[in-house]
Order: structure tokens, then C-alpha cells, then sequence
């Protein structure tokens, strides 16, 4: 019963992980490799602060998430004002360097992890909290992403990816969009760290490595980019995959590699047989 | 307090460590310019070239030219297989940069994954030492890795120079460098082009892993790793010109060479990414990755960038 | 009549090239002004420096008497510079209305978070936007189209469009490449109504056309371009017998 409730968690936090990544990449166009990034911001944002300064788990987490938000604009800032393309490579950077920022210095545990989370509630209330939270997270935040899509700012966000330069020339900042989406859909990647740090009590930089934008990118591409409820789909969807595999019975060290293997090869098939995912987004996408 | 034979030592050794960086710069930077592609697929290739060389070596226990030549044919012919079959269909489909980034990237990832399935997670390196004899020049020591890392390094790269200077193909590619769909219309074919192109770039690459191979250890994720700098090197030579980003990936291993000298290795990376970020703010003008830019034939006129037009 | 755009000593050069070369041009109110010349004239590039998608090398744009040189691209549209693409450019995978809705000088739904809390606010605003866009595409004879994909459009309709897009600014400055390129009958009547109307309004107007009949319908002065110099201005009628024009445009 606890395997299941742990797997609600997860479903919670990887369909908030796609469907804000699917906000950057599906509907921005902003291409970013740095999303895992800023779930470990946020989650290891909301662990210190609970290890270290007892600060109240909600109060933690959303400190998490407004971190996250906050550094986003490291990346975008310098990049998006020279072109959304330098995005791509400042986050490749930012996503090695800041994992090796945590491996090596002590206050984050260092490679070794961070453990010593302090455990809120216990027993099956905490599972029924967590699972419920997680939950009601992503279904907030798919549905504000979906409102935000369907509004007036959404439309602009369109236009924006079908013709930039006379997006702009009508007197639009795409910058300033670009800027905040880039935010939000990090904001949200840290949200779900919290409650991901809070739930597993357990933090490691190899969690959030480059292989995991994997992960993310294969739920958003196989959901389908640029839909509200593609992103769902593929995160519940690649969720139960390994829930498959288990019943092989397979050693760990085969595993781990094993689901990355299907992961990406599941990506590399849809991208050429059906490239706009199992969920087709609303209007063609550029 | 620093003495100077230290410092010639550091130079020398950095600058021959530096000869895969070179090699794996080439290998980018070319593919950027002439088939305008931002190939993160090269990770992949790097991997391949690598742990193909592997079982060459330690499990059909081949000469070490035969395991050159088997890991030269494996990833030509694995690079061309990707070429054709995939990059190809990807362009006759006006394919999204972001579609062309997913692929590459993926593609590598791929590769990572399943090479370990096949090869595990502990470092390996192509023969069992990596030592190689040692000799002592003017108070420095020179090992025969450090020779054979230069030498190739820089006749491969000097074939190159001449290669795309005189030779009619090499001219051909820098036709479609510059101008795809013009030299289109002078009989060059820009998918000939690409192919040889890509190919080049896995010699350079196989070369590149096989120096690195026979010096460090290698596991399925090091190739990523080791592509950044590659990406970085050829942001700071600039876009199209390959022999300057050469030079920068020199400079840059240099630069990591000496700065053990400052900092603890475990922060050694972040010398790279320091760099990187250092290109993103001084450079200014902005780039694309590619996608519909490289399009053949009845072409839509390109729009204008905010500083074309 | 007010000087609206007010241009002086422009320059810039891409490499070798020289698109602008010492420009100076002023457009008043209720003015048309033709800009006419052989191709790589610069005349697009003129329309680029003007609206920003390129910056100058030397020399001042004024609007209004203000100096807009130094504003980035989407600020100069919010100052009140309104242009057509040779090429239209509208945003293929929305209706007509929509194209039109992104377009005003100020856009409230621009702001995530006004979208999020400003309710009944953005509401109106976007009323009142969509029955401007009625509006213009009723004058157009276009009200039917509202909610077609403009991909689904014919495409002198999608000229309209456009060009409908560029009145949604509704600034003093309007910038037209082409208009006329490639249409005829009917939608070439609609748009010299359209833009005589506009005119009329108190807009400055300056386009850019190769067809002489336009030019000579509908404009009072017209400029001619060659090598990124204006090399005269005039009445159309004074430019079109001008021995200069009639050697540089069709060659000797």
C-alpha cells in the first residue's frame, strides 16, 4: 500500500515536472536541457532550509519554488538577450556545473547526498497527505497552465512562435515573455522538489543529472508538446513504465540503464512516427 | 614560488592533453559549418567510436591497427547510418530546430544508456595501462602518448586545412557552407556534402577517443562531458571557423591545465563552464541552431533576423 | 500639415554594403509619400531602420518630434509606427481575428499577472479590441473571414489582413511594403481606399510600391531610392520625367 501511495507521489511531481516543462519547451519554444536543474533548486532549497533553519515544511517549499523562480533568470537573461538559442547551451552548462557545485562542497552532503530531512507526520497520514498534495499540485498547475495558455497571454505566446520579428514589430516584448515563462515553468519544477525532498527524505546530485532531462523531455514529446493534457499522459505513462519493468525482476544495475534505453528510444520513435505525441496539441505547431 | 620547469611541464602536458579537445572540436565545429547542424548527436559517435575500439581490443584481441581500423569503419558507418536515415528525413520534413535538438540530443542518450547495458558503469580504458614510456627532455617529461597525441593531432588537422583548401571536395563543402542552395546550383550536392562531411567528423572523433582512451578512463557518460567542451570551444572561435575553435580548445585546456595550479581538481569543470559563460556574455551577436536554415530546394525566402533584412 | 516622421543623415552599412547613405526624408500628416527605386535600392532596409528591426549606424529618427532612433524594436510600435512585410507575415496557425487582437499599440494580455488577476479588466479590454478589429475588417469587406485560419485565406485577403494588422496600431506613422504586390481587381481597390482613408485620418503614410499607377493614384510625393540614397523628391508627376529617374530605374 505505501508503494502505491509513493507512486502517487511521483505521478504528482513528474506530471508538475512535464507539464512546466512543457510550458518552456512545448509552449515557449524556449529549448533548455536545465529544467532537473531547477527541481533540485527547489528540492534542495526546501531541505536545507527544513535541516538547517527548522523552517516549516510549506514555508520551505514554497521557498523552493520562489528560488527557483528566482534563478531562472541567471539562465535567461544573459541568453535570451542575445537569442532564445543561447538558452540551450548556457543550460547544458548551468545543469553540469550546478551538480558539481553540490558534489563537492559539504553544506548540500556533498556526493555522498542529503539525508536528515526533517520527517513531517508519519505513518499512513503522511501518506495520504503526501500523496493528496502531490496531486492537487499538478492538478493546479496544469490547470493554471492551461488557463494561461487559453488567455489573451497565451495567444501571445502563439504569435510569438509563428513570426518573432513581427510578433515584435507590433509593439510586444517577447522578450519579457520569454523571461517569464522561462520563470514560471521553473517555478514550478522547484515546487515539485520540495515536495519531492519533503516525501523521499533523500536528496543526491546523481537524481537530477542530465540523463533525467531525458525523462522529462520523453514525457513531454511522447505526451505531446504543446497540449494541456499531453503532458499527463506521458507523465503517468512513463510513470507505470518502470512499474512494468520491475516484474522482470532485473538487477538494479540493469534497471536503471534499461529504462533509460526505452525512455529514449521511446522519444527517437515518436519523433519520427508521430512527432506531435500521443496527445496532438490544440493548434499546429512550428 | 612556482618554478619554471613545473610551468613548461604544465604547458607541455596541457597542451598535449589537449589534443583530444582539439580533435573533438573539429569534429563539431565542422559539422556546424557545413551541414549547419548543432550535433549533440556527436556524443553518441564518441561513445560508439570508443567502446567499439574496447571490444576490439580487449575482446577480439586485435592488433592495435586492426582496432583502429574496426573502430574507424564502426563509426563511419554508424554516423553515415544516422545521416541518412535520420538527419535526411528530418530535413525533407522542415523540421524545427528544437525537433533537430531533441533528436541529437536523445540520440546520444541513447547511446549512453544502452552502452551501459553492454559495457556497465566502471571506468575502462582501451588497453590495460595507460602508462607509456617516459623520456626526459630539457628537464620535462615527454611520454610517447604525449607525441603520438601531438603528431596525429596535427597532421589530421593540417589534412583537414589542406583537404577543404585544394581539394575539390573540401572546396565543395566550404560551397555549402556558405551557401547551400547557390552551390546547389552549380552542380554541388549539398547532401554529398553532408555525408562527407559527418564522416570526417567521426575520424576526427574515433582518433579523438582513441588518444583519450589510452590515457583516462572512460564510462558511457564521459563522452557528454567531454562534447561540452567541444560546444564551448567552438562558441569561442567563433561559428564557421573551425581552426580558431581548435585553437580555442587548446587555449581552454591550457587554461584547465594551469588552473590546478589554483583551484582543487574537484572544481577543475567549473573552469570550463566559467569559460562558457564568459563566451555567452562577450559575445554578442546571436546565432541559430539549425533546422529550417540548411533546407534544400524550392526554399521559402529566409526571414530576416533582427540584424539582416 | 505636421511633420510626423522626421528622418536625418541615416546610415548603415552591412559589411560592404551600403543600404543607407546620408537618408533624409520627412513624411507629414495626412501625406503619402511613394517611396520608388530599383530593387536593393534599400528601400526595405529604410523601412527596417525606421521600425526598428535594425539599428542605425549615424543619423536620427524622429516621431512627433521625439527621437525614436534609440528605442528598441517593439518600443518603437508603441510609439506609434505601424508597418506591412513584403512578405505579410501573419501568424499562420491563428484566425484573422486573432492575428488582429495581438496587434494594438498596448496589449494588456501581455502580463501574466493581469491574465491571472486582472479578470474583468482584460475582459473589457478585449471586447473592445475585438470590435476595432470588426471594425477595420468590415471596411475591408472582410467581416466574414474573422474566425478563418489566414492560412485558409486567398492571398490578396491575406495582403488585406495584414495590412489590417498594421490599423490595429492605430499610431500617426504607417509603413507599407509592397501592398499592392501581387494583388489586383478588388482587393487592389479595397487597399488604395483603405489607405487614402487613413491618409485622411491624419497618418503619415509612406509606401513602398513599384507599380507606377498606384503611386500615381494615390500618391502627393513621392521619393526616389537608388543605391541607399534618396536621389530626388518631388510630386510624382516632377519624379516620374525626371531623366535621372527614368535612366537609373530602367537602365540606358
Amino acid at each position: 500500500m505505501q508503494y502505491v501511495y509513493s507512486l502517487l507521489v511521483l505521478i504528482g511531481i513528474y506530471v508538475t515536472l512535464s507539464a512546466s516543462f512543457n510550458l518552456i519547451i512545448g509552449n515557449g519554444g524556449l529549448i533548455s536541457i536545465a529544467h532537473p536543474i531547477f527541481f533540485a533548486l527547489g528540492a534542495y532549497t526546501a531541505a536545507l532550509l527544513g535541516i538547517h533553519f527548522n523552517v516549516p515544511v510549506l514555508v520551505s517549499i514554497v521557498a523552493g519554488m520562489l528560488v527557483a523562480l528566482g534563478s531562472s533568470f541567471a539562465l535567461s537573461l544573459p541568453s535570451l538577450r542575445i537569442s532564445g538559442d543561447y538558452l540551450l547551451i548556457i543550460s547544458i552548462g548551468f545543469q553540469l556545473g550546478f551538480l558539481q557545485v553540490i558534489k563537492n562542497i559539504d553544506f548540500t552532503g556533498g556526493a555522498g547526498g542529503l539525508g536528515n530531512i526533517p520527517s513531517v507526520l508519519s505513518g499512513e497520514t503522511r501518506d495520504i497527505v503526501f500523496a493528496s498534495g502531490s496531486l492537487l499540485m499538478a492538478l493546479g498547475v496544469v490547470l493554471l497552465i492551461r488557463w494561461i495558455v487559453r488567455s489573451p497571454y497565451g495567444r501571445a505566446i502563439t504569435a510569438m512562435r509563428d513570426d518573432e520579428l513581427a510578433f515584435v514589430t507590433l509593439g510586444r516584448n517577447a522578450m519579457k515573455i520569454k523571461l517569464v515563462i522561462f520563470a514560471l515553468g521553473s517555478g514550478f519544477a522547484g515546487l515539485a522538489g520540495g515536495v519531492y525532498a519533503y516525501y523521499f527524505l533523500y536528496l543526491s546530485p546523481d537524481q537530477f543529472e542530465i540523463l533525467q532531462s531525458a525523462t522529462i523531455l520523453t514525457m513531454v514529446v511522447v505526451g505531446g508538446m504543446g497540449s494541456t493534457l499531453g503532458p499527463v499522459v506521458g507523465g503517468v505513462l512513463l510513470l507505470a513504465l518502470p512499474q512494468a519493468i520491475t516484474f522482470l525482476q532485473l538487477p538494479p544495475n540493469v534497471m536503471g540503464p534499461l529504462q533509460g534505453v526505452i525512455y529514449t528510444l521511446l522519444v527517437l520513435i515518436f519523433l519520427f512516427v508521430r512527432p506531435q505525441g500521443l496527445i496532438s496539441a490544440a493548434r499546429r505547431q512550428t | 614560488m612556482i618554478d619554471f620547469t613545473m610551468v613548461a611541464q604544465i604547458f607541455w602536458t596541457g597542451t598535449a592533453t589537449s589534443s583530444y579537445y582539439v580533435l573533438f572540436t573539429i569534429a563539431f565545429a565542422l559539422v556546424l559549418k557545413v551541414v549547419g547542424l548543432w550535433n549533440f548527436a556527436q556524443a553518441g559517435f564518441m561513445g560508439i567510436a570508443f567502446y567499439a575500439m574496447f571490444f576490439a581490443f580487449n575482446v577480439l584481441h586485435i592488433p592495435v591497427w586492426a582496432g583502429l581500423a574496426f573502430g574507424f569503419a564502426f563509426t563511419i558507418f554508424f554516423t553515415g547510418l544516422v545521416e541518412v536515415l535520420c538527419l535526411r528525413t528530418l530535413r525533407k520534413r522542415r523540421s524545427s530546430s528544437l525537433t533537430f535538438f531533441i533528436f541529437t540530443l536523445i540520440l546520444s542518450e541513447f547511446i549512453a544508456y544502452l552502452l551501459m547495458l553492454f559495457f556497465g558503469t566502471e571506468p575502462v580504458t582501451l588497453f590495460p595501462s595507460i602508462l607509456s614510456p617516459v623520456r626526459i627532455v630539457a628537464d620535462i617529461a615527454v611520454s610517447d602518448w604525449d607525441l603520438v597525441a601531438l603528431s596525429s593531432t596535427g597532421a589530421l588537422s593540417l589534412a583537414l586545412w589542406v583537404f577543404l583548401r585544394f581539394h575539390r571536395e573540401g572546396q565543395f563543402l566550404t560551397a555549402v557552407a556558405d551557401n547551400g542552395p547557390l552551390a546547389e546550383l552549380y552542380g554541388i550536392s549539398a547532401k554529398r556534402a553532408y555525408l562527407v562531411a559527418m564522416t570526417i567528423a567521426s575520424v576526427f572523433v574515433c582518433a579523438g577517443m582513441y588518444l583519450f582512451g589510452t590515457r583516462a578512463g572512460v564510462i558511457p557518460t564521459t563522452p557528454l562531458e567531454l562534447m561540452l567542451f567541444a560546444v564551448i570551444a567552438t562558441l569561442l572561435g567563433g561559428i564557421g571557423r573551425i581552426f580558431s575553435a581548435a585553437l580555442a580548445a587548446i587555449v581552454i585546456g591550457l587554461v584547465q591545465s594551469f588552473s590546478i595550479l589554483v583551484i582543487a581538481s574537484a572544481w577543475q569543470n567549473l573552469v570550463l563552464y566559467g569559460f562558457l559563460f564568459f563566451t555567452i556574455l562577450v559575445f554578442p551577436r546571436g546565432f541559430r541552431l539549425p533546422g529550417l536554415r540548411r533546407v534544400r530546394g524550392a526554399d521559402l525566402a529566409p526571414k530576416p533576423t533582427a540584424e539582416s533584412a | 500639415m505636421s511633420e510626423i516622421l522626421a528622418i536625418q543623415g541615416l546610415r548603415k552599412s552591412f559589411g560592404g554594403i551600403v543600404v543607407a547613405d546620408d537618408v533624409t526624408l520627412s513624411i507629414g500628416s495626412r501625406e503619402i509619400l511613394g517611396l520608388i527605386g530599383p530593387n536593393g535600392a534599400g528601400k526595405t532596409s529604410l523601412f527596417n531602420l525606421i521600425s526598428g528591426v535594425v539599428l542605425p549606424d549615424a543619423g536620427t529618427i524622429y516621431l512627433q518630434g521625439a527621437p525614436i532612433d534609440g528605442l528598441p524594436l517593439y518600443r518603437r510600435a508603441r510609439a506609434g509606427i505601424a508597418r506591412t512585410w513584403q512578405n505579410v507575415r501573419l501568424f499562420e496557425t491563428m484566425t484573422v481575428m486573432e492575428n488582429l487582437l495581438v496587434a494594438p499599440r498596448e496589449y494588456g494580455g501581455e502580463s501574466v499577472l493581469r491574465i491571472l488577476f486582472g479578470g474583468a479588466a482584460v475582459r473589457r479590454e478585449q471586447e473592445a479590441l475585438r470590435e476595432r478589429g470588426s471594425a477595420i475588417l468590415s471596411r475591408m469587406g472582410l467581416a466574414a473571414t474573422a474566425d478563418t485560419l489566414v492560412t485558409d485565406l486567398p492571398f490578396g485577403q491575406q495582403k488585406l489582413i495584414g495590412l489590417a494588422r498594421a490599423l490595429m496600431n492605430d499610431g500617426p506613422c504607417l509603413l507599407l511594403d509592397e501592398p499592392m504586390a501581387g494583388v489586383e481587381g478588388g482587393v487592389y481597390e479595397t487597399i488604395k481606399a483603405i489607405v487614402r482613408e487613413e491618409a485622411a485620418s491624419g497618418r503619415a503614410v509612406c509606401v513602398i510600391e513599384h507599380n507606377i499607377s498606384f503611386i500615381k493614384d494615390l500618391c502627393t510625393r513621392a521619393a526616389f531610392m537608388a543605391n541607399g540614397r534618396i536621389m530626388q523628391t518631388g510630386t510624382v508627376v516632377e519624379l516620374l520625367s525626371s531623366e535621372l529617374f527614368i535612366e537609373l530605374y530602367f537602365g540606358t
